[in-house]
């Protein structure tokens, strides 16, 4: 069996999880500052403006998933919280429309903005945005004859966001452009109509954050996953390793020029069990973990870039962190 | 209707201490810690570096009811330190660690640019 370097490992069996046996749990360890520096790394592997992929080396677990609880639940953005209803004569109920349009991103960068004080009612120019949306369907007029399409017949029977239309308020207008507050899709249907319907919407978007109402998060999905590890135990050959090939996620295991199986990039493997169903094969194989090495998603939901939310992630637990310090101190 | 406020969650009421300090009266150098409107992102982590500190005898947090904001931790020290120093080191010790990550994570990010472009 080929030596494992000092990685601390959880070894996948086929009935259990297991602990290497040079593993002694990472909570045990003594912790010092200097051996953490060392230790820890970041590295990142895709990055656009919608989607990051990057991995953290060397942390504890209990970190993790704080970042990903913070990016999900606290980090924060603008949503629409507010819908002044003059007129709906959809078939869309009030409150299922207002629902709906809550949930619609909007690309304003909540750092611009601050938060609303609870008991106010009128908003501020640095805290609040208005929208309105006033739509109303119609017959259209010069339809072709013979056509029974709802495009053909109807004028405005489906409202996308695309309708939804700021109005500064103050000095709002030399601050933030339309096109950087707007929704982040023009083309989410909120409400399909027939002639005679008619649409009078009032808006108004605040800051928030996740805990309070998940249109708020800024991201789609922050997860994490530990980093796969396969390592081969003895040759595998021939129709063996065409068996082995098929038993992990594409690409994962490879076969070179003498059939000989190998392991190309585990990092993408589901680590799903499959090998241990046949007994030819499952000797050569063992499936592990590396318990410090988290791989992270983060999927944006289009206000800020996905390296953003992270840092300002980071960010508010350091203030968290630096209140709490104040608050002890004062005891 | 009778639902709770959404900011429930998050905001101190008037008057509430975001951290509350009250003494084991049965063991020496014990303390159990009350921090309100914070949950398991921080609860969890703090114990965790607090078990990393090997004067620290015991450490372990609780969110008593789902519905209540806050959540509790209990500290237990050897003689010659107290949980009150003991969680302020820890959050020390989290403030430098977090540091570290918003460096290292904006060099990574550079470094990123720089290869594609």
């Amino acid at each position: 069996m080929p030596k494992l370097e000092d990685k601390p490992r959880v070894i996948l069996e086929e009935f259990r999880v297991k602990n290497a046996p040079d593993d002694y749990g990472m909570a045990d360890e003594k912790w010092n500052f200097k051996k953490f520096v060392k230790k820890f790394r970041i590295v990142i592997v895709r990055m656009d403006n919608s989607e990051m992929e990057f991995d953290l080396i060397g942390i504890q677990p209990a970190f993790a998933n704080a970042f990903r609880r913070l990016m999900l639940s606290e980090v924060p953005s603008m949503a629409i919280e507010k819908v002044m209803i003059k007129n709906n004569t959809s078939i869309i109920q009030d409150e299922v429309l207002a629902h709906r349009l809550g949930l619609i991103p909007l690309k304003a960068d909540p750092k611009l903005f601050e938060y609303r004080a609870e008991d106010s009612t009128d908003g501020t120019e640095f805290d609040t945005l208005e929208f309105t949306l006033k739509i109303k369907c119609s017959a259209n007029k010069s339809q072709p004859k013979d056509s029974f399409r709802a495009e053909d017949l109807y004028e405005n029977h489906s409202v996308y966001s695309s309708s939804i239309k700021w109005h500064p308020i103050g000095n709002q207008a030399s601050v933030h452009k339309e096109t950087e507050v707007g929704p982040v899709h023009s083309d989410i249907l909120i409400s399909k109509m027939r002639p005679g319907h008619e649409l009078d919407l009032h808006l108004v978007a605040v800051k928030g954050i996740g805990k309070d109402h998940a249109k708020f998060s800024p991201v789609a999905t922050a997860s994490y996953r530990l980093l796969p590890e396969i390592t081969l135990t003895r040759e595998v050959t021939g129709g063996e390793a065409t068996l082995l090939q098929s038993c992990f996620s594409p690409c994962v295991i490879g076969i070179d020029s003498d059939g000989r199986a190998f392991v190309r990039d585990a990092r993408y493997d589901s680590c799903s069990r499959n090998v241990y169903r046949y007994d030819s094969i499952k000797d050569a194989v063992v499936l592990s973990r590396i318990r410090n090495h988290f791989i992270f998603n983060v999927e944006s939901v289009g206000a800020m870039l996905p390296s953003v939310i992270f840092v300002e992630a980071v960010k508010i637990l350091r203030d968290k962190c630096k209140s709490l310090l104040d608050d002890l101190n004062n005891f | 209707m009778n639902a709770p406020p959404t900011f429930e969650s998050f905001l101190l009421y008037d008057g509430e201490k975001k951290v509350q300090k009250e003494e084991d009266t049965k063991v020496t150098n014990a303390a159990i810690f009350t921090v309100n409107k914070e949950d398991h992102t921080l609860g969890n982590m703090i114990r965790h570096q607090l078990l990393k500190d090997p004067k620290v005898l015991f450490a372990g947090y609780k969110v008593p009811h789902p519905l209540e904001h806050k959540f509790v931790l209990r500290i237990q020290t050897t003689s010659d330190y107290t949980p009150q120093e003991a969680f302020m080191n820890a959050i020390t010790d989290l403030t430098s660690e977090l540091s570290l990550f918003e460096e290292r994570f904006k060099e990574a990010i550079k470094e990123k640019k720089d290869g594609l472009d």
